[in-house]
């Protein structure tokens, strides 16, 4: 099933870091049942619950959201939501989303 | 040696040299096994059942593996072994599965699943020692297990602390370890940083010759259910110093290296065990044919009858996920991630509740744990050791669930269907991708499959109308499945997900047993198997997995169960394997 280009963000929307970081903090917090103001987008998301099977539907969710498909492990390498913010931030500037 | 441009390019005789290499090899280790009734039979049913009382692995057992050299089988080609295909390498367990679970762990697949990490990342060096240690009759242990952690093993606190100037110290300990008292090399999952996450830790290869004996030492063994002889024991270290040269692949790539190797284990051992249920449906028909009621044989009760024809089906259709499942490894290794997880949650539940079936028609039998029929009571203890081993089936299903809401919107209706010689058990293939798999997957060539076929398939019988009837229907399952798996809600897509997250998966993984059961029969049909090539098995086949799902179907045609039934007996008088093989047996 493609998903027709009219549902994505447009590009001209403009993210960046902060306003991706926003948008993974309350991705998160919905994942973990908390709320947004208690994550702490400096520190990592594993030490409020985040396991390796959400960190896999927060990579489709980047993925239907963007339309950036991203290997798991990114949300390894980038264990808080302002580094994965800025990795993110880069992988949109070099496909032309940003 | 076969490589991939070889197997390629003349696949006629790839097919001749792998067929007959796996054929013969699968036949090698039966009849090294002998007679299982014959009561002075080394390593027959009596004295199997003589180690399990004992709590012993039975040392005849392996002193025979051992001159059979089964390790290599689980060494690659490349470093002297015979591994080449997983399918194979399936194939020959099975043979050891078939006689007792204890020693197809405890002597074989214990020490490929150590090997695989090292197959997976490691140096060369690391390869081709520890190929030198299992060619040699080596065995090698893997630990990821910590009691407190089960399979949420990115908690795992056992730690392997880097050092400066290199090499680690070891510190902790690993619980209910499989050979973890006696195996000379030893993959230990082990924490590398303290911080939280997946990036924390490592994999070590250890030789125990190596380790100052003063800083480790081997935990009492656990006592199990089944599996008894097995040799279930822990470790512990005492600041252990090793050296840098230990670590497998990069630092901080344990879980990866995990989840990647897992794929390959999770495809290849439950279809092992498949032999286990083949023992046990013998050993049910054995009895059904031997013993007489209300003046006629047990096998002329309509309902035992039924039950034995059911618990063929049942290994059939595990065979046939089995075989999807490691064939995807070579042939869609970027796809496994979610076939593997499906293999390893459903073929052991089919297999183990078929043995609950069989046990009814073995009626007392079942309960005595000595004598003709006493090796039935064993497998149903061990078998169960395969949900519970190295990947827990609510940890598959965990595997599964993030996966389905990217499937469901990017591959379900939408994909290419898989290759045929995904369906082909005796098709040539290339080396094990060890550097393709991947941790998650968009698309889904096997249920592309199932839907690609729908619209080829004949219908010219009853038995072949009947067939494409459920085919339809497993394709309207797949379609609500879509539905349902897109209105997932982010919570219902963790590893704390709701029930119904897990019944979705579990629905997921009966039609990716359909889908190749399907294969099977579609590649099968005009065929040199006569019972592989008729539509019966499969209509029949599809018709449980269709019952599984809590579908009310018509009726089958009668000839159906006269065909199934008809080959139970024809393969337990002739001595043959009740898996898609039909390979010759002992007895």
């Amino acid at each position: 099933m493609s998903i027709e280009t009219h549902d994505l963000p447009s590009a001209s929307s403009g993210h960046t870091v902060e306003s991706l970081t926003t948008w993974l903090v309350d991705r998160v917090a919905i994942y973990l049942q908390r709320d947004p103001a208690e994550i702490d987008p400096s520190e990592p998301l594993a030490e409020y619950g985040m396991d390796s099977v959400a960190a896999l539907s927060l990579c489709g969710d980047v993925e239907e959201d963007f339309d950036l498909v991203l290997e798991p492990t990114v949300a390894w390498d980038y264990p808080t939501a302002a580094a994965l913010a800025e990795h993110l931030a880069g992988e949109l500037k070099a496909a032309g989303k940003s | 040696m076969l490589s991939e441009a070889t197997a390629a390019d003349r696949p006629g005789t790839a097919l001749l040299d792998q067929e007959a290499d796996a054929s013969a090899r699968a036949t090698e280790i039966e009849f090294g096994f002998g007679d299982p009734y014959d009561p002075d039979n080394p390593v027959g049913n009596a004295r199997l059942l003589e180690a399990d009382e004992a709590a012993e692995i039975s040392a005849e057992g392996e002193r025979m593996l051992d001159e059979l050299k089964l390790n290599a089988d689980f060494v690659p080609r490349e470093f002297g072994g015979r591994l080449d295909r997983l399918d194979t390498l399936v194939r020959v367990m099975r043979q050891v599965f078939r006689r007792d679970v204890t020693l197809g762990l405890g002597y074989g697949a214990t020490s490929f699943m150590a090997a695989v990490n090292v197959w997976t990342v490691g140096s060369e060096e690391q390869k081709r020692e520890l190929a030198e240690l299992l060619l040699a009759g080596g065995k090698a242990s893997v630990a990821y297990h910590e009691l407190a952690h089960g399979n949420d093993f990115v908690r795992n606190e056992f730690e392997a602390r880097p050092v400066d100037g290199g090499g680690f110290r070891l510190d902790g300990g690993k619980q209910v370890i499989n050979n973890a008292d006696r195996a000379e090399a030893l993959a230990l999952f082990s924490r590398t940083s303290t911080a939280p996450g997946s990036r924390s830790h490592s994999v070590l290869l250890l030789r125990r010759d190596q380790l100052d004996p003063k800083r480790f030492k081997t935990l009492p063994r656990y006592t199990a259910v089944g599996v008894r002889g097995c040799h279930l024991s822990g470790l512990e270290f005492d600041d252990c110093p090793v050296p840098g040269s230990a670590l497998v692949g990069g630092l901080g790539q344990g879980v990866e290296l995990a989840l990647r190797s897992f794929q390959i284990t999770r495809s290849a051992v439950p279809g092992m065990a498949i032999g286990t249920g083949d023992a046990s449906l013998r050993t049910a028909v054995r009895f059904a044919v031997g013993r007489q009621l209300y003046r006629r044989s047990v096998m002329e009760i309509p309902h035992a009858k039924a039950t034995l024809s059911a618990a063929f089906l049942d290994l059939l259709i595990c065979d046939a996920m089995s075989l999807a499942g490691t064939r995807a490894v070579h042939l869609l290794p970027e796809e496994t991630s979610v076939y593997a997880s499906a293999v390893k949650y459903l073929v052991p539940k089919v297999l183990s509740e078929a043995m609950y079936e069989l046990s009814i028609v073995l009626g007392a039998r079942f309960y005595v744990r000595d004598g003709e029929f006493g090796i039935f009571q064993k497998h149903v203890r061990d078998l169960p050791v395969l949900s519970l081993g190295h990947a827990g089936s609510a940890a598959c299903q965990a595997t599964i669930i993030p996966q389905l809401s990217r499937l469901a919107k990017r591959a379900w209706f939408a994909g290419e269907p898989a290759p045929a010689e995904l369906f082909q058990p005796r098709a040539p293939l290339g080396p094990i991708p060890f550097d393709r798999l991947t941790l998650a997957s968009g698309r889904d060539g096997l249920s592309a499959s199932l839907i690609a076929a729908v619209d080829e398939l004949p219908s010219g019988s009853p038995v072949e109308r009947a067939l494409h009837g459920f085919a339809l229907r497993m394709m309207d399952e797949l379609r609500q499945m879509q539905e349902e798996a897109l209105d997932l809600s982010p919570q219902d897509r963790t590893a704390l997900a709701s029930p119904a997250s897990f019944a979705l998966a579990d629905r997921y993984t009966v039609l990716l047993a359909a889908a190749s059961v399907l294969g099977v029969w579609r590649e099968a049909r005009g065929g040199s198997d006569e019972f592989l090539a008729d539509p019966s098995w499969a209509a029949t086949a599809l018709y449980r997995l269709a019952r599984r799902l809590g579908q009310k179907l018509p009726d089958l045609p009668d000839s159906c169960a006269e065909r199934v039934h008809d080959e139970v007996l024809r393969r337990f008088h002739e001595h043959r394997s009740y898996d898609l093989y039909d390979s010759p047996l002992t007895a």
